[in-house]
Order: C-alpha cells, then sequence, then structure tokens
C-alpha cells in the first residue's frame, strides 16, 4: 500500500515537472478575446460559460438540480428525535451578521449582474449568497431562519429559476440571440438557482442531524 | 516568484490545518488556504475561478464547518464538586477528574464546557443529549439508565451520626435510598454538611471522599461513623446516546491505565 502511494506521489511529481519544463504538449487555445467579441460581452469568460458552451452550463446547473432533489428526497423521512438543546446566542454574531448581510447580498447581486463585463458571474455570486445565509443561520439557528425565509416558496422559486434558465438557453442557442441582457438574466438566474440549493442542502443536513 | 510565494504559503495554511488538535483552528487554517489559493489564482490571471475559491472555499465551506463545530465540536460535562475529584479553583478548575477529562477532550479534539448542576439533573441532561459526560464524584445508580466507564476510584457509602433527627442524604445519589422513607433530600453534599453541622438532619449517608472533605473543613468534631457494606466506585457518565463517546472514553482510559499514568494521577491528588 505505501509502495504504491509513494509510485503514485513520485508519478504525479514526475507528470509535474514534465509539464513545466515543456515536455509535455500544451493544448493550443484560441484567442478568447474574439470570442467575447462575437458574443458582444468584455469577460471572456462569460462569453465561454454562457456562450459557445452554453450547452455545458445548461447540463451543469441540471446536474446541481438533480442532486438537490436527490437530497431532499433522501433526506424527507429523516427528522432528530427528542428535544433538542438551545442554541447559546452570541450578541456579537447577532451584531456582525446584521451588519454584514446587506453589504454581501450587494456584493453578490452586482457580481451576478456584472458578469459579462469582469470577473464574477452566477456560480461566484449563489456562493456569496448562500454563505450570506449562513451566516443568519449561525447568528439565529437553522429551524428559525428556515421558517423566516418560508422554505417551500423558496424551493419552488429555485424550480422556476432553473425552467426560465432552460427557456432563456432555448431563446440563445435555437434562436441565435446574442445579447448582454441574456448574459446578465442568465448570470441571476444562476446565482438564485446556487444559492437555494447550498441552503436547501445544508438545511437538510443539519435538521437530518439535529438543531444547530 | 509572487505564484511561488503564495504556493508555499498555501503548502504552509495546509499542514497547519492538518496538524491543529483544535478543530477550530483547523478550520480557521483550511479557510486561510482556500484564501491564499484564490490569490494564487488571481496572479495566474484567472480572477473568475478565484472569486469562486473565495465564496465557496473561504466562505460556504467555512460556514459550514462552523455550524458542524457548534453541534460537535464540544464536549459538554455535567458535574456537582468534589474535592479532590473536580472542583473551582480561583478563576478555573481543577481535580484529579478534570486533569483526565482535559486529556481526554485534547485526545478526542474537542472543546471542554464545564457546567455545575446538582447531582439529581445530571442524569437528565445526559439522557437528554444536553450534556455529554457526568463528573464529579458520580455514583453509578442503576435507575440513571446511562453508560458508565470503569470506576476510577473505589468508595464505600458512610453513615455519619451527630446526634437525634431525621437521616439526610443527596438527592439523585446512591446514598437516597438509604435516607427514605422520612428522610431529607438535598439538592448537594455541601447543604448536606451544613444541615448536618446546624442539627437540621441528625444524620447523613454520604460517602468515604465527601466524609473526608467535611473533616477537612472542621464541620463538625465528634461524629460517629459507621461504613455501610455495598462498595461503590466513582466514575464517569456518558450520554446513551453517543455509543462512539462511551467506547472512546473507556479506551482511553484504558490506554491511561496501561501506561501507569492513571495511578501516577490518582497518587499525586489523593496520595
Amino acid at each position: 500500500m505505501k509502495f504504491l502511494l509513494v509510485c503514485g506521489l513520485a508519478g504525479l511529481l514526475g507528470l509535474l515537472g514534465a509539464g513545466l519544463v515543456g515536455i509535455w504538449p500544451r493544448p493550443e487555445f484560441p484567442d478568447p478575446d474574439p470570442v467575447a467579441k462575437a458574443w458582444g460581452v468584455a469577460n471572456a469568460v462569460a462569453a465561454v460559460v454562457l456562450g459557445v458552451r452554453l450547452w455545458d452550463t445548461i447540463f451543469e446547473v441540471l446536474v446541481y438540480v438533480v442532486a438537490m432533489v436527490g437530497v431532499r428526497f433522501f433526506l424527507l423521512g429523516m427528522r432528530w428525535q427528542g428535544e433538542l438543546p438551545p442554541v447559546a446566542e452570541t450578541p456579537l454574531l447577532r451584531r456582525s451578521a446584521d451588519l454584514l448581510l446587506g453589504p454581501i447580498l450587494v456584493f453578490a447581486l452586482y457580481l451576478a449582474a456584472s458578469g459579462h463585463l469582469g470577473p464574477g458571474g452566477g456560480f461566484p455570486a449563489g456562493a456569496i449568497l448562500g454563505s450570506a445565509l449562513l451566516l443568519l443561520a449561525l447568528a439565529k439557528g437553522v429551524e428559525r431562519l428556515s421558517a423566516e425565509l418560508y422554505e417551500p416558496r423558496l424551493e419552488r422559486l429555485e424550480y422556476v429559476a432553473v425552467v426560465f434558465l432552460l427557456f432563456l438557453g432555448a431563446v440563445v442557442l435555437v434562436l441565435g440571440v446574442r445579447t448582454a441582457a441574456a448574459f446578465v438574466v442568465a448570470n441571476l438566474l444562476v446565482a438564485v438557482e446556487v444559492a437555494i440549493g447550498a441552503w436547501a442542502v445544508l438545511h437538510r443536513f443539519a435538521s437530518a442531524r439535529g438543531e444547530v | 516568484m509572487a505564484a511561488v510565494l503564495l504556493c508555499v504559503l498555501a503548502l504552509a495554511l495546509a499542514v497547519f490545518a492538518l496538524t491543529r488538535r483544535r478543530l477550530l483552528w483547523g478550520v480557521i487554517g483550511v479557510g486561510a488556504h482556500s484564501l491564499v489559493l484564490a490569490g494564487l489564482y488571481l496572479v495566474l490571471a484567472a480572477p473568475d475561478v478565484a472569486l469562486t475559491e473565495a465564496a465557496v472555499g473561504f466562505g460556504l465551506v467555512t460556514f459550514v464547518y462552523l455550524l458542524a463545530l457548534r453541534r460537535t465540536g464540544k464536549l459538554v460535562v455535567a458535574a456537582s464538586p468534589l474535592y479532590p475529584l473536580l472542583y473551582p479553583e480561583g478563576e478555573g478548575i481543577a481535580g484529579l477528574e478534570w486533569e483526565i477529562l482535559t486529556r481526554f477532550a485534547r485526545w478526542y479534539h474537542r472543546d471542554l464546557e464545564l457546567i455545575w448542576v446538582p447531582r439529581a439533573e445530571i442524569p437528565r441532561l445526559l439522557r437528554s443529549g444536553e450534556a455529554h459526560l457526568g463528573a464529579g464524584g458520580f455514583l453509578p445508580t442503576p435507575e440513571d439508565r446511562l453508560a458508565y466507564t470503569k470506576p476510577l476510584l473505589p468508595t464505600r457509602l458512610v453513615l455519619v451520626r451527630l446526634g437525634e433527627g431525621p437521616r439526610g442524604a443527596v438527592a439523585g445519589e446512591p446514598t437516597g435510598k438509604h435516607a427514605d422513607p422520612s428522610g431529607k433530600l438535598f439538592e448537594d453534599a455541601a447543604e448536606l454538611a451544613h444541615a448536618l453541622a446546624r442539627g437540621e438532619v441528625g444524620e447523613a449517608v454520604t460517602d468515604l471522599l465527601r466524609l473526608r472533605e467535611w473533616t477537612m473543613q472542621d464541620l463538625f468534631s465528634e461524629a460517629e461513623t459507621q461504613i455501610l457494606p455495598e462498595e461503590y466506585g466513582f466514575a464517569l457518565a456518558v450520554t446513551p446516546q453517543d455509543e462512539e463517546l462511551h467506547r472512546s472514553l473507556t479506551e482511553f482510559l484504558a490506554e491511561l491505565e496501561k501506561s501507569g499514568e492513571l495511578t501516577e494521577l490518582l497518587r499525586r491528588y489523593l496520595g
């Protein structure tokens, strides 16, 4: 076992060395700027993710949604039995969560809305929104936040976002529409999708094992 | 150059996170490692990936770990004080059991939290899962329905007679059944001792270690003592909800006994 591990490590280091000295052939990448120009956006990454490789992105989002649905389905019957210990509330956490929530939300929305112009886009924005929800959960307790957010409605919103994204994908791919507005909407939809999915899965795991 | 420096820093932080015994430091190390990785991606001209790494690795993952830590990262000990097993000393806590518990917590990668409660409260807290361990001269009784470790220290129950009056004992302890039915039950041993000294109760049932404590405090002079025949042992109580904790604690105590450290600790605290 140890021998295999050492062999594997040596192989990986050898590959890395070969790549660094240039023996390994490197793939030829096309110049990203013409791609960005062809799609009418400033950020080449956005042009690739939501333009040239839109099919990849759509299926990635669908895989994500299927994973969320799977977690929900299989954790449905698991609930914590018996009385749960109360969470000690610290004023520091409460206050910092209150103070940070606004700036985090604005930053996430900015990232999603400006993904076609600079670094950002739907996925990081969704992750940041999810972190904001987790920060609140840390300060308030998962169950309380879930009740305040009215979770079933939130989950329906997630599915609606997916449907809209598919519709948008059809418009861009079939009709060949290339506008910056499509990028903005797609990024916002992906952000909503990722944030709600992250929150829902965390809530399921947390409440299946007990209150946090 | 900056990329190489960031690589070294990332590696150092990964090692830092892996070698911490306290889970919280490990989580902080992982978060810092992600942040350095995000910086590395930025230097390598991949700002989109850097943003995602910072948001997921530093934000989301750290918060998930922190939430998990709130649930599992603490080891709550419910105890009542007993010198020299577990007692408050100045601002802190000391004693034989405390030393064992702190070593165990370090070995089990948990932070210790101690709450002082009356003896009768301990079984309820452990059964509901609000506390994980019960300590402080804990004498097991079958009614508690908890899991126990092997007795750390053997003891006997003692009947202390000072004068006429009802018999007193501490609620929840096995001493309680010697006090029934006309006896008085007290919240803790200190109250019982004061009641005995003031003459509210004529007799008290307690154990050898608490009698030693009372004698050292010089609460009363000429008491007549009678050692009861049953054999007991001070043990640590474990919540019945967590079998792994019980297994680990038993294993840890067995190791401590095998290496001779337990004997050394017993000698140091009890002479």
